[in-house]
């Protein structure tokens, strides 16, 4: 029975896979980010993220992995440790002031067509007796610095589940099942499902001026995200 | 033949939900191992991984020709030039910050101003 139950693991994580791709409400980058598409930003600022997690190290680490995959998908992205540290010397940092600070002060301070909010929604570890998992979801926000409009807003989760199989029962099974999880929560971990988080959410963004499909991926399918539909 | 059909479907679905996701090869730009120097020099700050973090970017803007674009990253000219920066050597970090800005015109106002401020540092030096 135990047998059939692991064999049949891979087969689900691929078939969950498939369905989150494909089960739900599908819309169209044009339908849900009409906005990106009218103003055409060429520039992303990104800001230091609002880390609404329970770990302190989450923003700063997580803070590495945005620069890559949004330069990826075309648009020119501001030095971030720069910006970072901009932010720091200014004292708004580490506070949600600079979420209230008016767009229009990132065109003129950095020229930047629009900024990129974060917030990191989770970055933890859930412990269960039996089984325990790491969560990581990004919710990410681009505002235009010009009409103050949101242009586009979604949210990456990754759950992963750190049981590491049926380590059988009684307390040694138990025993294995804790050494699992430590070796498996190393703060790295964290980072390299973030920057899985970071593909989703960033794979429904209309891509920005130095990809070749700028302008040509209105018809691309999205998983709607919106509440209430 | 049942299966291979199966098969078939599955993989039909799958490629188009894995490459609408990601940049497939070859990348856009090429970061060497930038993302994975930049989180160590994070994790764990201090002289040698702050020099490998050095080393990738000037490793990234080496190889920027093998990319698709053959363009420099974005912010990577900016990057090293804040490095060389933050290390007094104010006259290297200009020309970086200006390298940036050749690139990369949405850079212009931004760099304009480092340099404003890089000079004051270059000046001060002499």
């Amino acid at each position: 029975m135990k047998r059939t139950v692991r064999h049949g693991l891979l087969p689900i994580v691929l078939l969950s896979l498939l369905l989150s791709g494909c089960a739900t409400n599908h819309v169209t980058k044009a339908d849900e980010f009409p906005g990106m598409y009218e103003e055409q930003p060429r520039s992303l600022l990104i800001l230091p993220p609002i880390n609404e997690s329970t770990d302190v190290e989450a923003k700063a680490y997580y803070m590495t992995t945005v620069e890559v995959p949004f330069a990826l998908s075309g648009y020119y992205v501001f030095p971030v440790e720069m910006v970072s540290d901009i932010m720091k010397q200014e004292g708004v940092y580490d506070t949600e002031v600079l979420y209230q600070v008016p767009h229009e002060k990132f065109r003129e301070y950095f020229g930047a067509d629009a900024v990129l909010y974060t917030r990191i929604k989770k970055w933890d570890l859930s412990y269960m007796v039996i089984a325990s998992s790491l969560t990581v979801s990004i919710e990410s926000e681009i505002v235009s610095t010009e009409s103050s409009q949101q242009l586009w807003k979604y949210t990456g989760t990754v759950v992963v589940d750190l049981s590491g199989g049926n380590a059988g029962g009684g307390v040694a099974g138990l025993i294995a099942q804790a050494i699992v999880t430590a070796v498996n929560t190393a703060a790295a971990d964290y980072v390299d499902y973030a920057r899985v988080a970071n593909t989703r959410l960033i794979g429904t963004l209309p891509v920005g001026p130095y990809h070749e499909m700028y302008m040509k991926d209105q018809g691309v399918q999205i998983v709607d995200q919106t509440p209430g539909e | 033949m049942v299966r291979c059909h199966w098969a078939k479907e599955i993989v039909a679905i799958a490629a188009p939900l894995f490459f609408a996701g990601c940049t497939t090869q070859p990348s856009l730009y090429n970061y060497e191992d930038y993302s994975s120097s930049y989180y160590n020099s994070v994790k764990t700050p201090g002289d040698e991984t702050k020099l490998k973090l050095q080393q990738s970017m000037e490793k990234a803007i080496e190889t920027a020709g093998e990319s698709r674009s053959g363009r420099v990253p974005p912010g990577m000219y900016a990057n090293l030039g804040y490095l060389y920066l933050k290390q007094g050597e104010s006259a290297k970090a200009i020309e970086m910050f200006n390298r940036e800005k050749t690139v990369y015109p949405e850079a212009t106002q931004f760099m304009d101003r480092v340099i404003q401020k890089a000079e004051l540092v270059e000046s001060d030096s002499k």
